[in-house]
């Protein structure tokens, strides 16, 4: 007990009661409610009945009784009237004393206080996790970066490689192009392929002293494995490697190339092809052709308009059929004259409106006066590329040109 | 009447309120209300042939100052140790609760709740986890205070526990 006046204590006393809403109940050794007194109607608990057991009526108190301690508190509990109460219990011989004190107040108080340091707990705790997240999304993305850049390098030197390696195949393509030549006829000629290796590729040389060989062959597709074929065919033809063939005549040329170059050896890939044989001293020219775009020979000098006649024959591309038959045409230039021979790429030419060059336009824009010899091919490129609409063309351009 | 006192034990912000609101009134709200101190509920439910009186003892949440008093566990027949799926670290709370409770009021029927299970884009808690737990021979269930599922389920379950 305080050592003080009992007019103090009594004050006490009273100050507790008033500001606290003190209430308390009796409970016996039986756990039935025996007394009850103070402000019980504050904490909504005005309807208990004496003589009753305790714990139906006061459920803090289930499972409590009987007190294993003489003092035991329960804190801030919520009452059944919206109070909130200190429940004070003590054991006092067979009884116990349950003392209701108020703490509605500090209760709302630290609830307040408490929602701020759990709001503020719980958004810092959210905000490391997104934090988190968003380094270990950063660390990926700087990982996937990493791995890109040094996949972007090595396909670079890759491509690079390639490059370098396509350009040689160029060069060695275009090293084995015969040059000009401007007697006793003139043969010159432009080739541009579409990608830097094409399938087009030609020749002519002299068979004899009077035999003339010109050629021109389109293998289908483009690319490193169509002009590995290109080159291969020409070179066949350059060295006359195809045994027991008689190269003045064009039928059998083109046989026997059927014969040596069929697709399933050749990885799918088969040529078109025209192959004549010009004899110089009587203009004549033996002709045979395998699927390949017909000549067009224009009559007249070339800065006059011309006549215009295809030199057509018919045959199956190289390669497709080991049945295929070829037959050789005859026709005898007269000079002036110019021989066109070229690849499908020349006047296959699709407009940007989605329509293709007509094979009568070609013809008309061949006969055409040419300003000067030696741009007359420059122009049909040129006529090419304008027509298109852009300078990289769809397929590749290769054309010769024959001048008596 | 039987009457069975529940406490809802966990971390703060876990959801223990939410859940005995949904249960008891078929209520949520979204706004988070501390608890502090504790609030009694009741609901009635038949077990069996048996009518219970379930009474659900909402406890303030744990957090680093204030551990969870052990005095309101006092009589307890049960509990529900609530954690929030998305937190992993209420899951580890849990875990140090039970163990303080079973030293506290002995081995009594309790369940695991991974509360919060509506929100998956932010599920934290692994099949890891809940497998490593029920290896232990805990009943974990994942429940969602929000749409109520697996809430019914959960308080059913452990009262035909305490009533067995």
């Amino acid at each position: 007990m305080l050592d003080l006046p009992t007019r103090i204590s009594h004050w006490l006393l009273e100050l507790v009661r008033s500001q606290r809403a003190v209430a308390h109940l009796l409970i016996d050794g039986r756990h039935v409610l025996v007394a009850s007194g103070g402000d019980l109607d504050h904490y909504g608990l005005s309807d208990v009945e004496l003589q009753r057991p305790a714990a139906e009526q006061l459920p803090f108190l289930e499972g409590l009784l009987p007190l294993p301690e003489s003092a035991f508190l329960l804190r801030s509990m919520e009452m059944p009237g919206g109070r909130v109460a200190d429940i004070h219990l003590f054991a006092e011989q067979d009884a116990t004393w349950v003392v209701l004190l108020d703490v509605t107040v500090e209760h709302g108080e630290a609830q307040k206080t408490q929602q701020k340091a759990y709001d503020m707990t719980l958004l810092s705790q959210r905000e490391a996790r997104l934090r988190a997240r968003l380094e270990a999304a950063h660390k990926e993305l700087t990982a996937a970066h990493g791995e890109l850049a040094a996949s972007r390098e090595a396909l670079l030197i890759t491509h690079n490689r390639l490059q370098r390696e396509l350009r040689d195949a160029e060069q060695y393509v275009r090293a084995i192009l015969p040059a000009p030549i401007a007697a006793p006829f003139a043969v010159d000629w432009l080739f541009v392929p579409c990608t830097e290796l094409g399938g087009d590729s030609f020749g002519y040389h002299w068979i004899d002293a009077e035999h003339f060989a010109i050629y021109l062959l389109d293998v289908c597709g483009h690319g490193v494995g169509s002009a590995l074929l290109s080159v291969a065919a020409c070179n066949t033809l350059r060295s006359g490697g195809l045994p027991g063939t008689n190269f003045l005549l064009p039928e059998q040329v083109l046989s026997s190339l059927n014969q040596a170059f069929q697709m399933e050896n050749h990885a799918d890939l088969y040529f078109t092809i025209w192959y004549g044989v010009y004899h110089h001293e009587t203009g004549r020219l033996r002709y045979a052709s395998a699927g390949h775009p017909a000549p067009i020979l224009v009559s007249g000098a070339s800065g006059t308009r011309g006549d215009t006649q295809t030199l057509s024959a018919q045959g199956p591309p190289v390669g497709m059929s080991p049945r295929a038959r070829y037959r050789s045409e005859e026709r005898t230039l007269v000079a002036p004259a110019r021989l066109f021979v070229f690849s499908d790429g020349v006047f296959e030419i699709g407009r940007p409106d989605g329509t293709m060059v007509a094979v009568d336009e070609f013809r008309d824009v061949l006969s055409r006066p040419a300003a000067e010899a030696g741009s007359e091919l420059e122009a049909l490129l040129r006529f090419a590329r304008e027509t298109h609409g852009a300078d990289v063309l769809e397929d590749d351009f290769s054309i010769l040109r024959l001048t008596i | 009447m039987l009457q069975k006192k529940i406490c809802m034990l966990g971390a703060f912000g876990v959801g223990k309120t939410s859940l005995v609101r949904r249960y008891v009134q078929s209520l949520f709200s979204d706004a988070y209300l501390t608890t502090v101190g504790v609030k009694i509920d009741k609901k009635t439910v038949t077990v069996g042939n048996e009518t219970v009186t379930l009474l659900l003892w909402d406890i303030a949440g744990e957090d680093d100052v204030s551990p969870i008093r052990m005095s309101y566990l006092r009589g307890a027949a049960g509990y529900l140790l609530v954690a929030d799926g998305t937190r992993a670290e209420t899951l580890d709370i849990a875990s140090s609760i039970q163990s303080r409770v079973k030293a506290e009021i002995g081995t009594v029927p309790f369940l695991v709740l991974l509360n919060k299970a509506d929100l998956q884009e932010s599920w934290e808690i692994g099949r890891d986890a809940m497998h490593g737990l029920e290896q232990a021979g805990w009943s974990v269930v994942r429940t969602s205070a929000r749409t109520g599922a697996g809430v019914e389920e959960v308080f059913e379950e452990l009262a035909k526990r305490m009533v067995s």
